[in-house]
């Protein structure tokens, strides 16, 4: 968990890094996203899963996933992310990443796990594995959309990979709120995913220095 | 009494060959029925321990049966359940879906080639696989080889109309290769989209349907019929192929299941067929289990013959057993028989000599009767002439004397020829006793006076000792005759100066009156004699007499119920006895 921690603060430090280098003046996009209600009353630190519905995958409680795309540069270093698998379950349920992350799946349980995905944007199978194995096995997801993730052995398990064209994303909380910092300056596409079968989007002209507030829908 | 050595009448001989016959008759029936009641409830008995062996040994079967199904049927659902599987149908990788199925099925669809991980029995190893798309229509294999071999035709029959959303059971009837048929079993699995719900795809295991053999020596053969085609390996050929035509009609007619009986080369088969996949999807398939009753037949055959000889055994000892007792029955009867028949010689005999005495017995006694009633008229006739001349006075008193003794000797003479008639009348059983209350004591007295009275030459003392009544019963006139005779023998075989005893007396029942006199002893041997008729004791050679006294007086007595005996004859003294019913004195007399 530190560890996991560690890394997720070091690549927001080098996003901003980055986003420093390339201007100083930075466009911010705030705003919320209109979740659907959750069933019933959310509870407090409540583990997000995968949940099918009528054939539509989405995380619960709802939750969204924001990002702008356009034309970036490519990333200056392959960046990392993990998705853990701990008390038979994938942490977090929903994974946004940039094209050409390495993704690692540490099992934290105490048994074996299967991650495969039979999806088209990414096929792979991990084969059988416990949480000693080193290294950790990882895959680099390179081409965008939405990755299926189960494990062979545990029907249950589900998560969504993201992958996106863009490096400028983030997760709503889960009241729909959400905040991009550091955009370039121009007219973009903001998208909001909300489950497999929704994504929202909304043109957006960004300023030098300005905060544009932007709600879905 | 009986005739050894003669054989037994026809009747007897008749009788015993009926009795025999009747026994043997009778102890045949009873052991046939007998027989026949055993054997056919041993046949019956038999017949239902074959009944329940064949249900016993079905019950196994299809026990396990379904334990080999639900095992089956429970990997399906858990391979239905598969990640991959769900994973190549929901997240659009359809190119994946038998390949990873292949991964899958490895433990289920076989060892792999080359290094056989663990063996699963051979009918818990699928042959092969397919997918039904959301219509019921198979999903192409893309590598036949992955999937199991199957042709195209065969392919095509695990399609169905309408994917159902609950597992399946169906029937597969299909070429073996070397032209041999051979059924799979296939379990039709839904597989059910966790993300909507609904029954996607559906999986189609096939497995060999192992021939079942069950009760040790093979006595139990189960197969499948299925689209009319029986599918039953361990029967032979030609008693399938006749098996077949006769269960599609059966089948037909019966529904889910049914029983009956085939009779085919190999035996009499005992057949039993039930629905396998009642309700399926699929065509309706027919488990046929198959028992031979050739063992049981034979085993029938030799016990009815082991019964036959059985039966020729006891019929045989009940046979010799009747023979001998119809035998000893036949003895006391035989016997009954030959005793009758000497009884029935002796009884002629003494017939015959009864009827010629009698005869002699009606002439003597008719003789004297016709001779009594010639005497009487000329002794009559005689005592008259004689009277005439004693009335007459040509006699001088000698011859006066004279004619008055021969008078006399009429009057002897006529009673003679009466006892002589009476005794004639006893003997042809004519006299009548008119019986009456009598008191004999005066008529006693009477007699003896007439006794001391008489005018001759002996001169006896009379003694009497007579009660004053003696009541008895009996006519008057013959009782008197008895007495009378009585009283003339006292006098007669007396001596001069000799003495009479008469005593009467009352002696419990009896009335009885004693007579003795003086006189020359009986010689002992002639003491029953004397009662004979026309006897006359030695001592009486100069007596006179005829003697018939003592015969009739006895005679008379007796019809009287009484009797006269000699009580003793010693030296100069005789002593008779005359005993007759009493009468209970002043009672009314007797009818």
């Amino acid at each position: 968990m530190k560890l996991l921690r560690i890394r997720t603060a070091m690549t927001w430090l080098a996003l901003t890094a980055l986003a420093a280098a390339v201007g100083r003046s930075q466009a911010v996009v705030e705003g919320r996203v209109a979740l659907p209600k959750p069933a019933h009353a959310p509870v407090l630190n409540q583990r997000y899963t995968i949940v099918s519905h009528a054939g539509v995958l989405s995380p619960y409680p709802p939750l969204a996933v924001v990002y702008l795309e356009g034309a970036f540069p490519p990333a200056a270093a392959p960046a990392v992310a993990q998705m853990v698998q701990k008390d038979l379950n994938f942490l977090p349920a929903v994974l946004p990443v940039r094209v050409g992350t390495r993704v690692e799946f540490p099992n934290l349980d105490d048994t074996y796990h299967n991650i495969f995905s039979y999806s088209a944007a990414k096929r792979f199978d991990l084969g059988r594995y416990r949480g000693d194995e080193r290294p950790i096995p990882s895959e680099v997801f390179d081409t965008a959309g939405m990755v299926t993730l189960r494990c062979d052995i545990h029907e249950h398990m589900r998560a969504i990979i993201l992958v996106l064209a863009t490096p400028h994303f983030v997760l709503s909380d889960p009241a729909g709120a959400y905040r991009l910092e550091g955009l370039p300056a121009g007219r973009y596409l903001l998208k909001a995913w909300l489950d497999s079968r929704t994504t929202l989007e909304r043109p957006v002209e960004l300023a030098d220095g300005a905060t544009l507030r932007a709600d879905f829908p | 009494m009986k005739a050894p050595a003669a054989p037994p009448p026809r009747e007897v001989a008749s009788f015993r060959r009926r009795l025999l016959l009747a026994m043997m008759l009778v102890v045949g029936a009873a052991a046939v029925a007998l027989l026949l009641f055993t054997q056919r409830n041993m046949a019956a008995s038999a017949r239902l321990e074959l009944e329940r062996e064949f249900q016993t040994s079905l019950a196994a079967l299809h026990a396990a049966q379904q334990v080999r199904h639900a095992s089956l049927a429970e990997r399906s659902r858990a391979l239905a359940r598969r990640s991959r599987i769900h994973a190549a149908l929901e997240d659009g990788a359809p190119d994946l879906l038998y390949p990873s199925a292949r991964d899958e099925l490895a433990d289920l669809a076989g060892p792999e080639e080359g290094a056989p991980r663990e063996a699963a029995p051979p009918g818990l190893r699928a042959r092969y696989y397919r997918f039904l798309d959301a219509k019921g229509q198979v999903i192409p294999a893309p590598n036949r080889r992955d999937a199991g071999d199957l042709a195209p035709a065969e392919e095509a029959r695990l399609s169905l109309s309408v994917l159902p959303g609950r597992p399946q059971t169906g029937y597969l009837l299909r070429d073996d290769g070397a032209g041999d048929p051979a059924v799979d079993e296939l379990i039709l699995t839904p597989i059910v989209s966790t993300e909507t719900g609904e029954t996607i795809a559906a999986i189609v295991l096939g497995f060999p349907v192992p021939p079942a053999r069950v009760g040790g020596d093979a006595a139990l053969a189960g197969g499948v019929m299925l689209d009319g085609v029986l599918y039953l390996p361990t029967l032979a050929a030609v008693p399938r192929a006749d098996l077949q035509r006769e269960l599609k009609p059966r089948i037909a007619a019966a529904g889910d299941r049914g029983r009956f009986e085939f009779d085919a080369p190999g035996g009499p088969y005992l057949v039993f067929f039930q629905q396998l996949n009642p309700g399926s999807a699929y065509p309706a398939a027919f488990e046929v289990a198959v028992d031979s009753l050739a063992a049981s037949v034979g085993r029938q055959h030799r016990l009815a013959w082991e019964f036959c000889g059985v039966g020729i055994l006891v019929l045989a000892g009940g046979f010799l057993a009747s023979q001998t007792l119809a035998r000893r029955l036949a003895v006391p009867v035989e016997r009954l028989a030959v005793d009758s028949e000497a009884n029935r010689a002796h009884w002629h005999r003494a017939e015959a000599a009864l009827e010629t005495t009698s005869r002699e017995l009606q002439r003597s006694a008719r003789f004297s009767a016709d001779a009594s009633h010639q005497l009487k008229t000329p002794v009559t006739v005689l005592r008259a002439g004689l009277e005439g001349l004693l009335a007459g006075q040509e006699l001088g008193p000698e011859a006066r004397e004279e004619v008055a003794g021969l008078v006399h000797q009429t009057f002897r003479l006529a009673s003679v020829i009466e006892d002589l008639l009476l005794l004639s009348r006893l003997d042809a059983g004519r006299l009548q006793i008119q019986f009456s209350r009598l008191d004999l004591a005066p008529v006693l007295a009477a007699l003896v006076d007439d006794l001391g009275a008489l005018p001759d030459h002996f001169d006896l003392e009379v003694l009497t000792d007579l009660p004053p009544t003696l009541w008895v019963t009996g006519e008057r006139g013959y009782l008197t005759l008895v007495l009378e005779n009585l009283l003339e023998n006292a006098r007669k075989y007396n001596h001069p100066h000799g003495r009479v005893a008469v005593a009467a007396f009352e002696e419990g029942e009896w009335a009885v009156v004693g007579i003795g006199n003086t006189g020359p002893a009986i010689p002992a041997e002639a003491g029953e004699h004397i009662f004979e008729r026309f006897h006359r004791g030695a001592v009486g050679e100069n007596v006179p007499g005829h003697g018939i006294g003592l015969n009739l007086a006895r005679e008379l007595a007796r019809l009287h119920g009484g009797d006269v005996r000699l009580v003793r004859s010693g030296p100069d003294w005789t002593d008779f006895e005359l005993r007759l019913r009493r009468a209970p004195a002043g009672e009314p007399p007797a009818p």
